[in-house]
């Protein structure tokens, strides 16, 4: 079997470029949410709040970006290529399973960074936003890659169960939705759910990233149990739908108990 | 030996796709076509060599997965980039630096298809897309699953007329499967025959062709003038438009040609026709089970 190399990187990110879903879902909603939210919600607060409205809007709106690339892009993308068979053509030509996924991943990784370099640059040059201490920036870039693979594997199992792209990209939108309203991005605040709801949140990362970063987003002090245990949990859940996506994959057994393969 | 396959059963659902019973082995540069009728496990065997399929028996071989080749009946590819970049990706190297894989570019008169997408392709195309970058594995065995299927008469032509050519003078081993008689007779030098998944006769071309055929066959229309021209000939079973005549010996062999050239018959002579092979052999492998289904 190959392995993995830059050249096959590069044509996943070409892959990747090849589909409109991370661009606007990833790159032009962000931005266009920030603009629009800052400018709505942002002229009803006195001035002396307003930076730090329209920073919680920028810190929340940041959360779409590996949410769409790596959710519903990565999602969509890789249901149709095993809908269409393109990852078996691909193994027997020796691009391994491994191989192939590593290239997603790390083209993925390298799609995300770029997506979050054009929202910096937006909030920097278009937004009045707060300037954050160095240490809560790295948290929030720590944070928000971590979700974004939570949320690959996720895809990825996905895919691999329904193996079909309607049923793949529907699940996944109804998770990105979902999760918006859960975790307070669609504007409705956590403590106004259900009590049943209010925990599920809870056990999101995006919940703290988008109501309590504000909070220690230019310095100070921060209870991040909650918020570990949330990844912890949330990465618990991503693994284990990854092994039953494995189990529903496994390829039949395939070869005689006495083949002699070499 | 490059590979042997001993008692391979496949099974879709209580449904037997494959049953091979007697050892079918392959050999280092040998070529083999195989041939069948629609369900007769062609594909299975080649699902099943390449372990894509459950199985059971066994297949001896000292080949590695990678050293194993294939041109699947459908072959796809991602379609948001030029198929340029797949190949070069797919192969792991750069198409302007590979000498070898130019070559072979051009051999197939490819250049021209490179900046496009594989879904603006043709169906020509795109058999050759997958043909050049399995050619350019160069694997100790490769399997051609209907390479030309679902192509027109002209395309699938010069496609079989370009990979024997390529393949010629080269020692490579291929399996080929194909619903075209008329294609294994260019490129194979053994035949596999399958039928209802299983194995109704193996060995090398003219071999087999001796066997059910006799030394040479006279091909005609169907008509009441020839078939009474042929009696005192023996007839093989053909399509049905078609009437074969066998002749095993030279002097019969002359004796046919003489009425057929006295009585103005369109006949073709032939000593490798595989579908008539097929036919035979079909039907005596059916009248020794005891069965007519033919």
């Amino acid at each position: 079997m190959k392995k993995c190399s830059l050249r096959m990187v590069l044509y996943e990110l070409r892959n990747i470029n090849g589909n409109f879903m991370p661009h606007f879902f990833g790159i032009i909603f962000p931005n266009l949410m920030c603009v629009l939210l800052s400018k709505t919600v942002g002229s009803q607060v006195p001035d002396q709040m307003r930076q730090e409205v329209v920073t919680s809007i920028m810190l929340t709106m940041t959360l779409v970006i590996p949410m769409a690339i790596m959710l519903i892009g990565y999602g969509a993308l890789y249901a149709q290529e095993v809908e269409r068979g393109i990852p078996l053509r691909m193994r027997l030509f020796g691009v391994g399973e491994k191989y192939e996924v590593t290239a997603k991943i790390a083209a993925h990784l390298v799609f995300l960074t770029i997506a979050f370099a054009i929202y910096a640059v937006f909030q920097v040059l278009f937004m009045d936003i707060q300037r954050p201490a160095a240490s809560s920036l790295l948290c929030l870039a720590v944070s928000l890659y971590l979700i974004g693979i939570i949320f690959l594997i996720i895809a990825h199992a996905l895919a691999n169960i329904f193996r079909k792209f309607s049923l793949t990209f529907g699940v996944t939108m109804f998770l990105y939705f979902g999760m918006m309203i859960l975790t307070g991005m669609m504007g409705m605040r956590t403590d106004q759910l259900p009590e049943f709801l209010q925990k599920v949140a809870a056990a999101l990362p995006m919940t703290y990233v988008s109501n309590d970063f504000i909070g220690f987003w230019q310095g100070g002090k921060y209870n991040f149990m909650p918020f570990i245990q949330s990844f912890i949990f949330m990465g618990a859940a991503a693994g284990i739908l990854l092994m039953c996506s494995f189990h529903f994959q496994q390829r039949s057994q395939t070869r005689g108990k006495d083949s002699i393969f070499a | 030996m490059l590979m042997t396959i001993r008692q391979l059963r496949v099974k879709y659902g209580n449904q037997m796709a494959l049953d091979i019973e007697k050892p079918v082995t392959f050999e280092k540069g040998e070529r083999i076509g195989v041939i069948g009728s629609n369900g007769a496990g062609k594909s299975t065997l080649v699902k099943a060599l390449l372990g894509l399929v459950r199985y059971e028996g066994n297949v001896v071989t000292q080949l590695k997965p990678e050293q194993m080749a294939v041109h699947m009946q459908f072959n796809e590819y991602v379609t948001s980039m030029p198929v340029r970049y797949i190949m070069e990706a797919i192969l792991d190297t750069k198409i302007k630096r590979n000498r070898e894989l130019q070559e072979l570019i051009s051999f197939f008169d490819f250049e021209p298809c490179l900046p496009k997408r594989f879904n603006a392709l043709s169906g020509g195309q795109k058999q050759k897309f997958t043909i050049i970058m399995v050619m350019f594995q160069k694997a100790e065995l490769t399997f051609f699953d209907e390479v030309t299927s679902g192509l027109d008469f002209e395309t699938r032509q010069k496609l079989v007329e370009k990979l024997a050519r390529w393949y010629r003078d080269k020692g490579d081993t291929l399996v080929m499967i194909s619903h075209y008689y008329e294609e294994l007779e260019q490129l194979a030098d053994k035949i596999l025959i399958l039928d209802k998944g299983k194995v109704v006769a193996y060995g090398q071309k003219e071999q087999l062709f001796k066997e059910y055929c006799g030394n040479v066959v006279f091909i005609m229309e169907n008509n009441d003038k020839n078939r009474e021209l042929s009696k005192g000939f023996p007839v093989l079973r053909s399509p049905e438009h078609l009437l074969a005549l066998a002749c095993d010996s030279r002097g019969q062999e002359r004796r046919a040609m003489s009425v057929l050239a006295e009585n103005n018959v369109n006949f073709k002579r032939s000593n490798s026709d595989i579908e008539i092979m097929f036919m035979n052999a079909r039907e005596r492998f059916y009248s020794q089970m005891g069965e007519n289904r033919v």
